[in-house]
């Protein structure tokens, strides 16, 4: 027997909204090497699009701790969004997900969410559970 | 629901796990009809690909019906019979739009890990690690599909659940080897590896209209196959010398194209081979590049060779020399499903492309362990061991 998920829907929206927000508010200090340095990527919607007007809310939320620009893309490839932090407030870590699920809200409408889980844990997976917890905040972007 | 899972190297058992439920407007639910072992599973299993947890669903290679859509998704309907590229695509992002789904930038929900390990991310993979999404897999009586108007494809009324089931992966795959390696009309193409991959990759070459089209294994039963099904010539490598047989089925030149399916577990013979294992064993290396090194050397001057096996991080002893010297293109990709799958699907209904031979073996997916036992020994002739849950 299987349960609708409909319900659920708009229950993971919400709650991925409010991880987000605990994230910004527990503002977890940067102490990184790169703090400070500027974060980009590049999305797949013309300048006129994803270049002006509102920002999308995971760059939003992050208020007036960053500071955002955006530029045209070369070759005409999309709209450059970089940012980078103020200060301590916010950290590479926080950007480096803001950044990566503005693009998908900007190309998708929503941010692809897990499957599962089916897993349990062990003392073998620890850390990968760890970083697979905060997969969108590391990496090299 | 019962689902097979990855309880840790080498150890695999049918479990029940919660039901799958729509999480985003464009996901369908996936009645799973029939779901097929890969190679790629192999080095999952083996702990050569290192971020598994305990309890991770394996299986991205299925089929099955529509029982459920999200309120974005506008080509499916439940009961729709459909079969699903083995990766998560988006098909808005830029890596989307060029065609070269794998390396979608919003299909990964980790992309921290592969980004790390090789300077940018691709896409997101059913039930192949967390390092490719930690999606689970389809191994298991229902599946979610994220996506779904990009990925999941509908079967036409005369194509079979056991042809249309390869067009996921080993079929797609195939053919982005035989296409992306450049084949062209004459051409002598040369495939290393006579499983399912290597197979497709071989028909594709010769529907691509190479002339000669010659697959390499050890593994007679393959190469039988390889013969009968495929229609192209074999060599097996423990008998023959792979480089003076091919030079000399080519002329003297080298094969235009070499498609290498073979992976990170390659076989082989001699000390390098003995090099190989060792250094994957102390983990100074990752991969065992035998057949990619035999590839490349193999090649004709200007030629190009596509790597269609994993490989995870590594090699050591790569001929870089015969490379650059020799002017060979090199590529890879993990596969673009999503823009070959349709016309599969089409070439499937007119009988150009069969697929069923590989399934060696079907049975119930409460014997999928025992499934992936006989697929890995390679005993009593498997292929491919199919699952219906
Ligand atoms: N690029 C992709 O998207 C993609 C998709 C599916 C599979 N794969 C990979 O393709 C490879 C093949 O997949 P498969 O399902 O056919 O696997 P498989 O294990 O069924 O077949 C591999 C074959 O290679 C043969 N082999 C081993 N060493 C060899 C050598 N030195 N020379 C020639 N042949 C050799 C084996 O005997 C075996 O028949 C695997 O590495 C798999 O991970 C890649
Ligand atoms: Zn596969
Ligand atoms: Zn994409």
């Amino acid at each position: 027997m299987r349960i609708s998920g409909k319900a659920l829907l708009t229950a993971g929206a919400a709650a991925a909204g409010a991880v987000t927000a605990t994230r910004i508010a527990a503002a977890r200090r940067s102490s990184t090497q790169a703090a400070g340095r500027r974060h980009v990527i590049t999305v797949n919607r013309a300048f006129d699009e994803a270049g002006t007007g509102r920002l999308p809310a995971p760059l939003a939320e992050l208020g007036e701790a960053v500071e955002i620009r955006r530029q045209p893309a070369p070759g005409g490839r999309g709209t450059e969004i970089s940012a980078r932090a103020r200060s301590g407030k916010v950290s590479d870590g926080d950007i480096r997900r803001a950044l990566r699920e503005a693009r998908s809200e900007l190309e998708v409408g929503y941010v692809l969410l897990p499957g599962g889980p089916t897993t349990e844990p062990t003392p073998l997976n620890k850390p990968l559970r760890e970083a697979t917890a905060h997969g969108r905040e590391g990496g090299l972007l | 629901m019962k689902a097979l899972q990855w309880q840790g190297v080498n150890k695999l058992a049918v479990g029940d796990v919660p039901d799958p439920q729509l999480r985003n407007p464009g996901d369908i639910i996936v009645k799973v009809r029939r779901t097929v072992t890969c190679g790629s599973d192999l080095h999952l299993l083996g702990g050569y690909i290192p971020f598994m947890e305990k309890g991770d669903v394996l299986g991205h290679e299925f089929l099955g019906e529509v029982v459920e859509v999200g309120p974005e998704v506008r080509r499916h309907r439940v009961g729709d019979r459909v079969v699903v590229s083995s990766f998560i695509s988006c098909g808005k992002c830029w890596f989307c739009e060029q065609e070269l789904y794998s390396l979608c930038d919003n299909g990964n929900t980790n992309p921290a890990i592969t980004e790390t390990l090789w300077g940018q991310a691709p896409g997101g993979c059913f039930g192949y690690s967390h390092a490719m999404g930690g999606n689970p897999g389809s191994h298991a009586e229902y599946i979610r599909v994220p996506f779904a108007d990009v990925g999941a494809f509908p079967v036409p009324g005369e194509v079979s659940d056991e042809r249309a089931l390869f067009a996921s992966d080993a079929a797609a795959t195939g053919w982005m080897g035989a296409d992306l390696g450049g084949v062209k009309p004459g051409d002598v193409v040369a495939v290393w590896g006579a499983g399912g991959v290597g197979q497709m990759a071989a028909r594709a070459a010769m529907l691509l209209g190479a002339e000669r089209v010659i697959v390499i294994d050890r593994l007679d039963n393959r190469l039988q196959q390889v013969e009968k099904y495929i229609g192209a010539e074999t060599l097996n490598f423990e008998r023959t010398d792979v480089a003076l047989e091919l030079r000399e089925r080519s002329g003297g030149r080298g094969p235009d194209v070499c498609i290498e399916a073979v992976g990170m577990e390659a076989a082989g013979k001699g000390p390098q081979y003995a090099y190989d294992q060792l250094k994957q064993q102390l983990r100074l290396q990752s991969d065992r590049p035998v057949a990619v090194r035999e590839a490349v050397h193999a090649c004709r001057k200007g030629g190009s060779v596509f790597v269609l096996g994993v490989y995870a991080g590594f090699v050591d002893k790569f001929p870089l020399g015969a490379l650059m010297n020799k002017g060979v293109t090199m590529r890879g990709a993990q596969m673009h499903g999503q823009r070959y799958i349709p016309m599969l699907l089409d070439r499937m209904a007119r009988g150009e492309l069969v697929t069923e031979h590989l399934a060696t073996h079907v049975m119930p997916l409460a014997e999928a362990p025992e499934g992936y036992r006989i697929f890995k020994e390679k005993e009593d002739n498997c292929v491919r061991a199919v699952f219906v849950p």
